[in-house]
């Protein structure tokens, strides 16, 4: 998944990944344990991740 | 009569509770999959963090949330915090904020007092901040940084950033309504309760569908399209704030765009953190005036259990945004709670930013526009337009009984 620069860091992402495969620290990033599923792409609320 | 509400925050749904009880066939539109906004439950390793607001209700079970809650009947138990708020001094003691005039000298206490009085009686003027109008009266390190802690904590500004004007009508407020609670459940029971309340009016709540625009005639909003169809309505309320909103229609008022343009969207740092132990042990507010960042700390567990796993705490710290680096900010506030909780066992759970489309208040304390628009039967509610010295959640409240009022129906 990309990321882009509107993503605030709010963790929504993080709490709906079903594979525990987002670190937030300011901003949100996908560890090795993402299979690109998705999910945290309707629940960013400004529209700040797309599938790559 | 029917009611089109854009978006099922705080706001959006307190609108649709009131306006479904009072006979009006309501349809809120909310892009995101659930409910609730910046006011919702986030499930997170098992303990109910929060999507934006911290699980807290600034005036507990006496304020204005607390009062609509009830009058449109929706189930939420608010436990009051107490003590209300503690203010951990540079010593390490904790005094009882209500306390706090006691840390000054007599003279300086007494000085206060007469001002204090004066000055909720005659406002100041609006370019004043809060942090000159404390200098204006007095040289004291101690009253200073507790505003910086108090604003921080309530409103996410500096007591710079804030109007005196605006710090002393929520003065006013702390004293018609006290202290602070939680509601059981979190924020999420809150807006869950208020979405229960729409159903059983019979009203509809469609998570997922956006609006793509506002319908206007003849400068009278009539009706919205939404997932390709057309909605026709009477009254059109958005809780999407009044930059979003005025992108959906055609908007002809230069002086109103004008004005919502200055409005400043307020920057904020969540720190969640679980621990075995309770790290502050009561359910009040924890200001930390004498930390680097961060303002104040909640251990909402003490209030209700269920927010984390069985015999686990769940503390949450907030923090404004100082600087423009993020990370340093963040580093700085978990740097504090280091210190603050020095020999405790804490783990910490997520590190939650909010800032520009996605901020603590999309109109900061100060910078509120209000709930009108220039389009006829078209209201804004919500964080973006919120009522006079109402904190957070209290102000967005205030916000929509000024509309209902508007509107006419009864609050």
């Amino acid at each position: 998944m990309k990321v882009n620069n509107t993503c605030v860091g709010c963790g929504q992402c993080a709490a709906y990944c079903p594979y525990d495969a987002i670190i937030v620290f300011g901003r949100a990033g996908m560890n090795e344990k993402c299979i690109e599923c998705g999910t945290c792409v309707r629940y960013c609320p400004v529209s700040a991740i797309a599938e790559e | 009569m029917k009611a089109v509400i854009i978006g099922a925050g705080l706001g959006g749904l307190l609108s649709g509770a009131k306006l479904s009880k009072a006979g009006y066939e309501v349809e809120i539109f909310e892009r995101l999959p659930f409910i609730g906004g910046r006011f919702a439950n986030l499930d997170y390793r098992g303990f109910k963090l929060s999507t934006g607001a911290l699980h807290m209700i600034p005036h507990g079970s006496r304020g204005p949330l607390a009062q609509m809650l009830r009058e449109v009947g929706a189930g939420v138990t608010i436990v009051d915090s107490k003590p209300a708020a503690v203010i951990k001094m540079n010593d390490d003691t904790e005094i009882a904020f209500k306390d706090f005039q006691k840390q000054l000298s007599l003279t300086k206490n007494i000085k206060l007092g007469t001002i204090l009085l004066y000055s909720r009686k005659f406002k100041p003027k609006n370019d004043l901040s809060f942090k000159d109008w404390i200098l204006k009266y007095f040289d004291d390190d101690f009253l200073l940084k507790l505003a910086d802690s108090f604003c921080g904590w309530a409103l996410s500004l500096r007591a710079k950033d804030v109007p005196a004007q605006e710090m002393l009508e929520i003065i006013d407020n702390m004293y018609l309504y006290k202290g602070s609670g939680i509601p059981k459940g979190g924020c999420g029971a809150v807006t869950g309760a208020l979405a229960d309340v729409i159903k059983s009016n019979g009203g509809k709540i469609h998570t997922g569908e956006c609006v793509d625009k506002i319908i206007i005639d003849k400068e009278k909003a009539c009706g919205v399209s939404a997932s390709e169809r057309t909605i026709d309505a009477d009254i059109i309320i958005s809780d999407i704030g009044h930059l979003e909103t005025v992108r959906m229609y055609d908007c002809r008022d230069e002086a109103y765009s004008g004005r919502i343009n200055k409005a400043r969207p307020s920057k904020g740092i969540k720190i969640c953190l679980s621990s075995d132990e309770p790290l502050i042990g009561h359910s009040g507010v924890f200001f930390t005036p004498y930390a680097e960042r961060i303002n104040g700390i909640n251990e909402v567990t003490n209030a209700d259990p269920n927010l984390a796993p069985p015999g686990k705490h769940l503390v949450m710290s907030h923090q404004t945004v100082i600087s423009d680096d993020l990370n340093q900010e963040i580093n700085l506030g978990l740097l504090d709670l280091k210190k603050l909780f020095s020999g405790k066992k804490y783990e910490v759970l997520l590190v939650q930013s909010y800032s520009d489309g996605w901020p603590v208040n999309r109109a900061s304390s100060g910078s509120d526009i209000g709930n009108w628009t220039p389009v006829q039967n078209l209201y804004v509610v919500g964080d973006g337009a919120k009522g006079k010295g109402g904190i957070e959640v209290e102000g967005v409240a205030l916000g929509v009984m000024n509309v209902m009022k508007e509107i006419g129906i009864i609050v």
